[in-house]
Parts: C-alpha cells; sequence; structure tokens
C-alpha cells in the first residue's frame, strides 16, 4: 500500500485521511502490535501508544476472551485539539493527521483529559526501563519526545512520509489492522468499511474517529 | 501486558489538588473583587483579590509540565478556555492593579485623569473578574470525554461558589479592620449565595444522574466511599450547613462560618474534579 503523499494526492484532489480498520474477529491479542509500536517509537516505561484491551465474557463453559485494539484515532472532529492553550496539539491539514509540537507543548494537560479514548500521555521523567542510565537504544529513542509534555500515537507519521504502514499494522499476523486512506474509496479500508458491519468508537461525542472496529 | 477493557469507569486522574488550589485561590480572588465593587469596600480587598488571583496563577505555573512555556497559553483564545482564562486574569490583574491603586498615597499619581476613566477600568477589571470565576467552569465543560463536566451549568456553579467563597472571606476577615464595610449586607447576601449554590448543586447533581453511565458514576462516587465521605461532609455540612447556620441564628460567630466557607470551597472544587469519570470504551 502506497502512503507517501504523492501517491495518494495522484489518485484524487483530497488530502488524504489517514485512517485505520480494525477486524475484531481476526483479532488474538497476542500483543504483537503493542510490541512493535514499543519498538518502533521507544516509548517510556508505562506508556502504551498503542494496547489491546482485552475482557473476558461470558461463564464457562461458554466463556471466551474478546480484544480491543486501541490507540489515538486521528478524530476528524478532536476535541483535543480545540482545548489546547498553545497550538500544540493540532490537525495537519495536508493529510488529517492528528499531531503535536512538544516545543510547543506546556504539559497542561487539557488535551489528556479531553480525549475521551485515554490515548494521551505524559511521561513525568526521561527514566528507561532500567532506571536512570538508558540503554543506547533508549538514548536513541527518547529524542524523540520531550518529558512533561504530551505524547501520543501518531500513526507512524515517520514511516508515511518514507511510503510505509505503520509499525503496527505491518506486524499484526492476522491482518486484523489495516490502514489506509478514508478519502479514497477505493482503498482496502474504504472497501472494507462498505462491506462489513462496523462501528466508529464512541462515535455519538461527535468525534468522527478515523478508526473502524469491524464486527 | 494485557490490560483490561475499562468496564470499571475509571475517573480522571490527571488534576488533582494542585488545580483545585488554583481554582479556589482564582475563583475566590474574582469573586473578592466583584464584592470589593459591589460593596465599595476597602482598597485593601481589592488588593488582596488580586494576590489571590497572582498566587492561583503561580500554583497553576507550579502544576504545568514545562512552566517556562507558560506565555504560549495566551496563543488560543478563539479555541481554548484555558487560553480564555489566562487572557481574563492577565486583563484582571492589570486592571485590578490600575483601578485600586490610586487609593494608596504613594501610588496616587496613577490615578486616572478623569472619572470615565477610571469607571472604565473599573468596567475592564470588573467584567475580567467575572470571567476568572466563570472561565474554570467552561475549561471542564469543554471534555466530551467527562459527561460529569460537559454541562452549561458548571460554569454557573463555579461562579456563584467563588463568590459564596468570597462572602466567606470576608466574614473570615472582618474582625481584622472591615469596621466600616456594610457587614449586615455582606452576611445576607453570604447566606443568599449559600443557599443559591446548595439548590444549583442539587440541580447539577439531580440532571448529571440521568445524563448516562459516566455521570451516574460520579453522582455515586460523590455519594460513596472516602470522595463521599469528603463532599457530604466537607462540601455540604461544613462549606455550606454549618456556616448558615451561623449566619442565621448566632451572627457573632462569623469568623468561624467564614472559615468554613472556604474549607468548603476548596474541596468542593477538589470534589469536582475527583469525580470526574470518563465515557466508558465501546463493548462494555
Amino acid at each position: 500500500m502506497a502512503t507517501s503523499e504523492k501517491a495518494v494526492a495522484s489518485k484524487n484532489g483530497k488530502a488524504p485521511r489517514w485512517g485505520m480498520a480494525v477486524d475484531l474477529k481476526r483479532c488474538v491479542g497476542c500483543q504483537s502490535c503493542t510490541l512493535a509500536c514499543k519498538a518502533e517509537n521507544g516509548t517510556p516505561p508505562g506508556i502504551f501508544w498503542m494496547r489491546v484491551l482485552e475482557k473476558e465474557e461470558g461463564s464457562y463453559p461458554q466463556a471466551r476472551k474478546v480484544f480491543l485494539p486501541i490507540r489515538c484515532n486521528h478524530c476528524s472532529e478532536p476535541p483535543c485539539v480545540p482545548v489546547c492553550p498553545t497550538g500544540a496539539s493540532y490537525k495537519r491539514k495536508r493529510d488529517n493527521l492528528v499531531l503535536i509540537n512538544q516545543d510547543k507543548c506546556i504539559g497542561c494537560r487539557a488535551c489528556v483529559v479531553a480525549c475521551p479514548y485515554q490515548v494521551r500521555f505524559i511521561a513525568e521523567d526521561s527514566k528507561g526501563y532500567y532506571g536512570e542510565e538508558l540503554t543506547p537504544y533508549e538514548a536513541e529513542s527518547y529524542k524523540k519526545w520531550q518529558p512533561r509534555t504530551v505524547q501520543k500515537c501518531t500513526f507512524c507519521v515517520d514511516r508515511l512520509e518514507t511510503g510505509r504502514e505503520p509499525a503496527c499494522v505491518q506486524t499484526c499476523p492476522t491482518r486484523a489492522l489495516v490502514f489506509g486512506n478514508l478519502n479514497d474509496l477505493e482503498s482496502e479500508i474504504c472497501k472494507l468499511v462498505r462491506q462489513r458491519a462496523h462501528f466508529q468508537p464512541r462515535a455519538e461525542l461527535g468525534t468522527d474517529p478515523s478508526l473502524y472496529y469491524l464486527t | 501486558m494485557a490490560h483490561e477493557f475499562n468496564m470499571k469507569l475509571t475517573p480522571q486522574e490527571e488534576w488533582s489538588w494542585l488545580l483545585a488550589v488554583d481554582l479556589f485561590l482564582g475563583g475566590m480572588g474574582g469573586g473578592l473583587f466583584l464584592l470589593f465593587l459591589i460593596f465599595n469596600l476597602s482598597p485593601s480587598i481589592a488588593v488582596l483579590s488580586l494576590g489571590l488571583v497572582a498566587l492561583g496563577a503561580v500554583v497553576l505555573m507550579v502544576e504545568l509540565g514545562r512552566p517556562l512555556r507558560a506565555w504560549r497559553a495566551l496563543c488560543k483564545p478563539f479555541s481554548s478556555w484555558i487560553s480564555r482564562g489566562v487572557i481574563f486574569v492577565t486583563l484582571f490583574i492589570v486592571f485590578g492593579a490600575l483601578y485600586s491603586a490610586p487609593a494608596f498615597d504613594s501610588l496616587s499619581w496613577l490615578a486616572p485623569g478623569s472619572d470615565t476613566a477610571r469607571r472604565t477600568i473599573g468596567v475592564v477589571a470588573g467584567i475580567s473578574a467575572l470571567f476568572v470565576t466563570l472561565y474554570p467552569g467552561f475549561v471542564l465543560a469543554a471534555s466530551p470525554s467527562i459527561p460529569f463536566w460537559n454541562s452549561p451549568l458548571l460554569p454557573v456553579l463555579f461562579s456563584f461558589h467563588s463568590l459564596m467563597v468570597a462572602s466567606g472571606l470576608i466574614f473570615l476577615i472582618a474582625p481584622l479592620g472591615l469596621e466600616s464595610a456594610d457587614l449586615r449586607s455582606i452576611s445576607f447576601l453570604g447566606g443568599i449565595l449559600i443557599v443559591v449554590n446548595f439548590v444549583l448543586g442539587a440541580m447539577y447533581l439531580a440532571t448529571s444522574k440521568g445524563s448516562g453511565l459516566a455521570s451516574k458514576e460520579a453522582v455515586r462516587r460523590l455519594n460513596e466511599g472516602s470522595l463521599g465521605w469528603t463532599f457530604k461532609v466537607g462540601v455540604i455540612l461544613v462549606g455550606m450547613i454549618v456556616p448558615l447556620a451561623v449566619v442565621l441564628w448566632t451572627p457573632s460567630a462569623m469568623a468561624l462560618a467564614g472559615l468554613f466557607i472556604l474549607i468548603g470551597g476548596l474541596l468542593f472544587r477538589y470534589c469536582v474534579l475527583k469525580a470526574g469519570v470518563y465515557v466508558p470504551f465501546p463493548l462494555t
């Protein structure tokens, strides 16, 4: 799948609106996406930009586990953006990604509270998994964010700009995660959303998330 | 590694005591300035109100992850209530100081040339003070993620509560030298404000109870457990019922009533913050 802007822009005049479809029938809760996100983005201990929630339903002998991968939904009407007093949280016009300019963030936490999906985080310090002393990998990956400012899933924006899919999508062994341009009616994600029963998380709040759960 | 679905409705944990103290100090300062204007109180009350709002701003700075960038909070007044709040606080401190400074001999040179100019400065300071009491409610109400806060009644409740707390502060400091003030009228207004806040609070809880799972859970939290005790004993009994009884039957103990109102006012803000429960994830 081509994700670079030029490739997408050539298909139609509209700016891409990156989104994700999560096939709940395919997700087996293996947490590969969680690990891939960690490896790609080097998030600090206790912070998971992407995670899979799980819940047990029913009772023996019909007990089963259901899984719900969650991350920033890059909403069309993101409630985190207007509450930001500095403009650090913004929606990028050229691809509709909701991003954070950490140089502008003052750490007021308004966006963390405003997000109905609880997928924004603040790292209080720069400690690594083994304490103050960072591993070489952590030392390198921690350059991507600043402590005491907000961070969250970017749909792996660096990868998108080089024509690659987000790390979680590439890693998913069951192909439960489908990434694509919601403004391109011929994209796989749009076809899936048209064909399958689906819901957008908490759509009643008017956020129009760019995330569809296929049921 | 696996996280459970948020079946248990989770309360927000981002904002707690520090923000409650900021909201308390800012609201009390704004309310005090309004009472200063309404009752033509001593200029020292205006200075106190300015000090309280400034202290609240300092507490807010401490709460920020990156306090040195706080100036950036002025950047988005067309969308963010925090940004608007910072502007109101700044306007209030500047115009409040300009309005009250000439009353002191050493600063009399700051007196504006005409009555109209002085009145205009007073109006700007008064409007800013009103918005200083209102904006925290708007900040909280702007979060669709927390339905308990997401109500147009919250700013009104915060504003009236700020006025009540300000009247409580006047009760408390009256024995220190406010003999010239019309304390009888202020205590009457204080009593009315307690009743109004009681009614508004009851309305707020009643409407919240019917506004979905998360709001219902917030109301439950305010009625049960440690937060329930803080709310029922601290906010309602100590912060409202006892002071109202004092105002009505033992006016000689007004200072004590004032202290109780202040305690209740701080706990009120803490309880509202801690009762904020997120909307649950889908599939719950």
